[in-house]
């Protein structure tokens, strides 16, 4: 078998990239130059004036809110994920695939409708406060919008965690203690570095949605909790200028393609290093 | 999640969700087409001629009028719901046809303008009549050429009785110390900077940059007391999360129907400084497959006993001769929820703003939540 049969199947995903990214991608690219008609519709052209709008001071407390949010989300989803994945590889048994199905069972339920019930669940007068007898003020804050982020996407953590852990040869951790280290020691010298991979990937799948998320700060948020999604939401739906709100959009993965690229050379490395 | 979820309150955010796939989905469709002016006037029959497709508002019309309507007629009705006129824009100038739409005044203006609307010939409706007169000539639609008046409604202040005191019929009860941290701005950047405009005693829809910077900083005094920005007014209210709320005068409906205990408490006023008012209507994009069917629809809607049946379902008055009577029902405790023709005339309407004008109100709204 050649290298031409097996490159064969590298053309669904190539076109779904194409048709799901890098031609949405562009549409973005040409709204973004384009300006505003009355009828908040888009008038083509090229206005380059929509980038320094974009990269206006006003943005950069919204944008560091973003990514203060976002990267608290990662650490707590790193900090509740990782022993959850530890543990599901190492003792879930036979139950292995029904726990991992289980982190998955939230997905199928759309994220707008989950997030409505952390509104009714968290509500000054819903079933959290009334079974806690006292008024937890917890909604309508920055703290409520991360546990709304975290609640979103750790699944994202947990699977390339467990994944890593399922790669990892359990003869490693045997041989760890042979060798008189702590369960301490073992962990951090052993289990921990095997891991990190899935560790870094999984802060990525997290991190990077977390930060253009909009419908946490929407619905759990109060008056200081503006994200820069829901300042790209607003001007499509709000403002009616889509090219301003692509021109925003278009920075933003600007910006995250910076943590992308030092992810991906970060992972180059170590797999050199891996030999 | 509530049954009775309104215009506008579901959430603006879902729409977010589809941004992508409208950007799909039409290609580089989101550019201008307009629609030629043989499109606009063409004349259609009030008669059957195919199954119908509405667009409307999430449950802003009573369900049981469709049903009827389509047993009545043989027809099979389908109901797509949009969640705010930018986002019905968007489907409708990327290409998606619909037989019937529900636009508000002032996008009224600009689809009228853009040749995406029939004309409508009012001679063809057997309820025409029962019409209110004032909205034979609108300010948004010259002559009614295009459209049909579908809802009045008004924006105001709501709040439980039962915990707030002192409020004194002023936009400045959004600062009411007694709930401070328990109160709600609309989360709707018109409605926003509309009322602190009217609060500093300027027009609802000023732009210069002077009374803008005034109305920038009342909106940030009033940002100190909130609790937060939403539309959701009638769950913010019935789950204790609001004391004051910012909101429309069918929300208070909404939350009295909902409410399972002391549905009084729950208040509403109109404020001193400047009440905005508006109206939407009912509209036949100039691409519709069935506009016959659409024709007949409108008429089935202007009928005074199906529009009693609808106002009591969804809580905002219609000016329709013969319906009154419904509204004063739910009115009867709460004046301050009704909507009158006058109130349309003195009342302010929020107008289209042009694309600059636009921007510099967004500039504020961003520069306040940033």
């Amino acid at each position: 078998v050649t290298g031409a049969f097996w490159r064969r199947f590298l053309v669904p995903g190539a076109l779904w990239l194409v048709l799901f990214f890098a031609v949405p991608f562009g549409i973005t690219i040409a709204i973004s130059l384009g300006s505003p008609t009355e009828l908040g519709g888009v008038l083509y052209g090229f206005e380059p004036a929509n980038y320094a709008d974009a990269l206006d001071p006003l943005f950069a407390p919204v944008l560091l809110r973003s990514v203060t949010y976002a990267a608290a989300t990662a650490a707590i989803c790193l900090l509740v994920g990782y022993p959850v994945a530890y543990c599901i590889a190492r003792y879930g048994g036979r139950y292995k695939n029904a726990l991992i199905a289980a982190v998955l069972l939230p997905f199928l339920t759309n994220y707008l409708v989950r997030t409505y019930a952390w509104v009714a669940l968290l509500a000054d007068e819903g079933l959290v406060n009334r079974l806690a007898g006292e008024r937890i003020g917890f909604l309508n804050t920055p703290w409520a919008v991360i546990g709304g982020l975290v609640y979103g996407y750790l699944g994202y953590m947990i699977l390339p965690i467990y994944a890593a852990l399922e790669r990892m040869d359990p003869a490693l951790i045997e041989a760890g203690k042979d060798l008189y280290g702590s369960p301490r020691q073992t962990f951090w010298h052993v289990t921990w570095p095997q891991t990190l991979p899935g560790v870094l990937a999984g802060i990525v799948l997290v991190f990077l949605p977390a930060v253009g998320d909009f419908i946490s700060a929407q619905l759990l948020g109060g008056p200081d909790t503006y994200m820069i999604g829901n300042l790209i939401q607003q001007q499509f739906y709000g403002a009616d200028n889509w090219p301003f709100g692509s021109a925003l959009t278009v920075v933003l993965m600007a910006f995250l393609m910076v943590f992308m690229v030092f992810y991906l050379r970060g992972s180059e490395a170590r797999r050199e290093a891996l030999g | 999640m509530e049954s009775h979820m309104r215009r506008r309150e579901f959430i603006q955010g879902g729409a977010g969700l589809v941004v992508g796939g409208a950007l799909l989905g039409t290609g580089c469709g989101v550019g201008e087409k307009k629609a030629s002016k043989a499109a606009v006037t063409k004349v259609v029959p009030a008669k059957i001629d195919g199954d119908l497709l509405i667009f409307n508002w999430t449950e802003y019309m009573n369900p049981g009028l469709i049903k009827s309507f389509a047993k009545h007629y043989g027809v099979k009705v389908r109901q797509a719901n949009f969640d705010s006129m930018p986002s019905m824009m968007a489907k409708l100038r990327s290409g998606n046809e619909y037989d019937l739409i529900f636009p508000t005044a002032d996008y009224v203006n600009r689809l009228v303008k853009a040749n995406m609307l029939l004309q409508l010939d009012r001679d063809k409706l057997s309820n025409a009549g029962s019409i209110y007169s004032f909205f034979d000539d609108p300010w948004y639609d010259g002559g009614s050429a295009h459209t049909v008046p579908y809802a009045m409604y008004t924006t105001g202040i709501a709040w439980r009785d039962d915990r707030v005191e002192g409020i004194t019929g002023s936009w400045n009860d959004l600062t009411n110390e007694s709930a401070k941290g328990k109160i709600f701005m609309l989360d709707d950047f018109q409605e926003a900077i509309g009322q602190a405009n009217l609060l500093n005693g300027f027009d609802l829809n000023a732009t210069d940059p002077a009374s803008l910077e005034k109305t920038k900083a009342t909106l940030e005094h009033q940002k100190t007391f909130l609790r937060g920005y939403s539309t959701n007014a009638a769950p913010n209210m019935l789950s204790g999360d609001a004391w004051i709320h910012h909101a429309w005068n069918g929300d208070l409906v909404n939350v009295r129907n909902q409410a399972k205990k002391n549905p009084e408490v729950f208040k509403f006023e109109t404020c001193k400084e400047g009440i905005p008012v508006g109206s939407d209507c009912m509209a036949i994009p100039s691409n519709a497959k069935h506009p016959g069917t659409a024709l007949l629809f409108i008429d089935w809607m202007l009928d005074p006993e199906h529009a009693s049946k609808n106002i009591t379902w969804f809580g905002y008055p219609m000016p329709i001769t013969g319906s009154e009577e419904a509204f004063a029902k739910l009115a009867k405790n709460d004046p301050a929820i009704e909507v009158s023709t006058e109130d349309l005339a003195n009342g302010s309407q929020f107008k289209e703003l042009a694309p600059d004008e636009r921007k510099a109100w967004d500039r504020v709204w961003t520069e306040v939540k940033a």
